[in-house]
């Protein structure tokens, strides 16, 4: 508790360290900022040709069914992996002054989610191309969806980014744990086409729940399951608890580690 | 915590795991397991030490010490692995100035960026900011991206932006020694000024005289433990005194005089190596002024310490500069033969190890180095006390000289490099012309 307290006085240090992060992505780079629409954008094209021309999937409007999990998919995706290495990247400052290292993760998960909410504007645009009729609630639940998200973002984060200083391979294990997640989420197939033998997996997977969430808001123009979410959020408050444990314990030797 | 300690340390114990070769990927830490290559440093042991508000106090000793892993537990950057750290307050670290800084954005943005790593919320840092850049004297350049700036203008906006940070407890290691002369009076100035507001000081610096002018207490720390405290002058002195010695002469040294002098300044609090010290009243006269004069010289004596550098698993313990007859001097003829006597003390046995002098001319010229494997002879094996004699022919002409010594492997890894160890001069019954004398005949 005296933790969220601390990073409450150091809300400045995030906001500054948000700030920092979305202008240094792409700094340098001729399109700059335009890159953070250019990836997903691309990768949409790519997946869309693959599973509809060469793949089928026979899903309807494919390219907005794959849009709308890719980008929160993203999101997630960036945030543990970048996240691994952000305390290390931070080296000079945790070596050399002292603030509440959650600072550092805490603000780079929020940049990936700032990222992801640029994109929106994109998926509004493509959602509203497709001629989808959104629902007043479900658009209301949205903000829900994301904030699922977020917990579940941060916590895998936190329990990241700490064990990657005491262990750097875990950087590059993560690289395979996070691709073998994306497929045994439903974002570039259905969750009806799954095997009943690795069901199981899926039903466990609490971000299946998120995507799926942003499917029927944005994809089918409904309202999500809250139930199931219900489930996403409570795994998701636990991830950061135990995140928020696991980093306290740990960050106490990053000095020395680093 | 007790009444009006604001920094509380009890019995720290900090230890540092020193790896030969650091493991940290899966293939070293998993597959290599049972080799067991690093050794523990204990950097504090037992420290125990209470501030109270409003109370500056320096922390002195040698490089490697303890005295900055102690400033950084303070600071929280680390924590021990036994004891406990309580402290009071908002803490300002001056020990990296310009954290967080962005070459592309401007003075201005920095300082919100920086001051925000040192916890201030936006609205404190705009009431400071005018404060801020008056005092980093950058004037219209303030909305300058600062990839512009001159390192001197770097620092002086950092420096602005830590001191205006209004800490309650303030520590500094080592940086007053930023900008200009003129800025760094003005810095001292402002860290007496912050010292009258009540802020509590700590500071880490070879600089004795600086902490002598700031402080009210000094803790001279060696080998993790503190030697000595008590008010920065007689602390300083014995500091001063061991700085050319073994411990074991400064206690020998200290059981002799025990009757003879002290109480030349307020007699600090001896913990270590001995805990109580009888006073006597009168002072021989001759001392005193003795003292002073030891205390300038080895001031400068100090300074050279700063250049010292190696893993000190062998270390150098004495080095003395011998006659013909075995006297120790410090000024020779061209012509007289020097013996160089370098003490060491090794933890373990190292074998092949190089030893080698140089000698340089007081304004920096080197006059000549040389070592035992440029002498191609048979690197030397170490163990406990020893110690490697250099007789060298001085064929220096008239000047003042330093001396530098050094232990290290054939692949110049150092374990013990001490420059300018000791100062010579030459004198010369001829006038000749030069650096060195070398060996000439004439023909008519």
């Amino acid at each position: 508790m005296k933790i969220l307290k601390e990073l409450y006085d150091y809300r400045e240090m995030i906001f500054n360290l948000v700030k920092k992060e979305l202008r240094g992505r792409y700094k340098g780079s001729v399109l700059g900022f335009l890159w953070t629409f250019i990836n997903p954008l691309f990768q949409l094209i790519i997946y869309t040709i693959v599973f509809s021309y060469i793949m089928r999937s026979g899903i309807d409007k494919y390219y907005l069914f794959l849009f709308v999990a890719l980008i929160p998919w993203i999101f997630f995706q960036t945030s543990l992996q970048g996240g691994a290495a952000s305390i290390i990247t931070q080296k000079s400052l945790v070596t050399k002054i002292y603030f509440p290292r959650e600072v550092i993760p805490v603000s780079f998960v929020t940049s990936c989610f700032m990222n992801m909410l640029f994109c929106f504007v994109i998926i509004f645009i493509v959602v509203g191309l497709a001629g989808v009729k959104l629902s007043l609630l479900g658009l209301l639940c949205l903000p829900i969806v994301m904030l699922v998200e977020y917990l579940l973002a941060l916590g895998f984060t936190m329990i990241a980014s700490a064990v990657t200083v005491y262990f750097r391979d875990f950087e590059h294990i993560l690289g395979i744990i996070v691709m073998a997640w994306m497929y045994l989420t439903p974002i570039i197939f259905a969750l009806d086409i799954v095997p009943d033998a690795f069901m199981p997996i899926f039903k466990y997977n609490p971000l299946t729940y998120v995507i799926e969430a942003y499917r029927d808001i944005l994809y089918a123009g409904g309202v999500p399951q809250m139930s199931e979410l219900l489930y996403s959020f409570i795994v998701g408050v636990v991830v950061v608890v135990i995140g928020f444990i696991v980093f306290a314990k740990l960050k106490r030797h990053f000095a020395e580690e680093l | 915590m007790e009444n009006g300690n604001v920094i509380e340390l009890k019995n720290i114990y900090k230890k540092f795991d020193l790896y030969v070769d650091k493991r940290q990927s899966f293939k070293e830490k998993f597959l290599f397991h049972p080799a067991n290559n690093h050794t523990e440093v204990v950097v504090l042991d037992d420290i125990s030490l209470s501030i109270k508000k409003g109370e500056s106090v320096g922390l002195i000793g040698r490089n490697g010490c303890g005295k900055s892993t102690l400033l950084k537990l303070i600071s929280r950057i680390m924590y021990p692995e036994k004891g406990t750290v309580a402290v009071e307050g908002r803490v300002s670290s001056l020990i990296e100035l310009g954290a967080g800084f962005h070459p592309d954005m401007s003075g201005r943005e920095n300082i919100f960026i920086n001051a925000s790593i040192l916890g201030l919320s936006k609205k404190e840092t705009e009431e400071r900011m005018a404060q801020i850049i008056e005092f980093s004297e950058l004037g219209d350049f303030i909305d300058n991206p600062i990839r512009t700036y001159s390192s001197g203008m770097y620092m002086r906006l950092a420096f602005a932006v830590a001191i205006n940070v209004d800490a309650d407890i303030l520590l500094i290691d080592e940086i007053l020694s930023v900008g200009d002369i003129s800025f760094q009076k003005k810095c001292f100035e402002k860290l007496k000024e912050i010292k009258s507001r009540g802020t509590t000081i700590v500071i880490v610096s070879h600089s004795l005289g600086q902490i002598e002018k700031l402080c009210n207490k000094s803790y001279w720390i060696e080998g993790g433990k503190i030697i000595c405290e008590g008010s920065p002058k007689a602390v300083h002195k014995r500091y001063l005194k061991y700085m050319n010695q073994d411990v074991e002469e400064v206690i020998k040294e200290e059981k002799e005089e025990e009757e003879r002098i002290e109480g030349v300044t307020e007699e600090p609090k001896v913990e270590e190596p001995k805990s109580e010290e009888p006073k006597v009243e009168e002072p021989p006269k001759e001392d005193t002024e003795e003292v002073h004069e030891d205390v300038l010289i080895e001031t400068e004596e100090l300074r050279k310490n700063s250049k010292r550098w190696g893993s000190r698993e062998v270390e150098i313990t004495s080095v003395e500069l011998l006659d013909d007859n075995g006297n120790a001097k410090g000024s020779f003829k061209t012509g007289e033969n020097i013996t160089i006597v370098m003490k060491y003390n090794a933890k373990k046995r190292i074998r092949n190890i190089v030893a080698g002098i140089g000698i340089f001319r007081a304004d920096g010229v080197n006059c000549y180095g040389t070592n035992t494997l440029i002498d191609k002879l048979k690197g030397l094996t170490v163990y406990k006390n020893g110690e490697v004699i250099c007789k060298v022919k001085n064929n220096l002409l008239e000047g003042n000289y330093l001396l530098d010594v050094a232990l290290h492997e054939p692949s110049g890894y150092a374990y013990d490099y001490y420059r300018e160890v000791c100062k010579f001069n030459v004198k010369d019954d001829l006038v000749e012309a030069g650096i060195i004398r070398l060996d000439h005949t004439w023909k008519y």
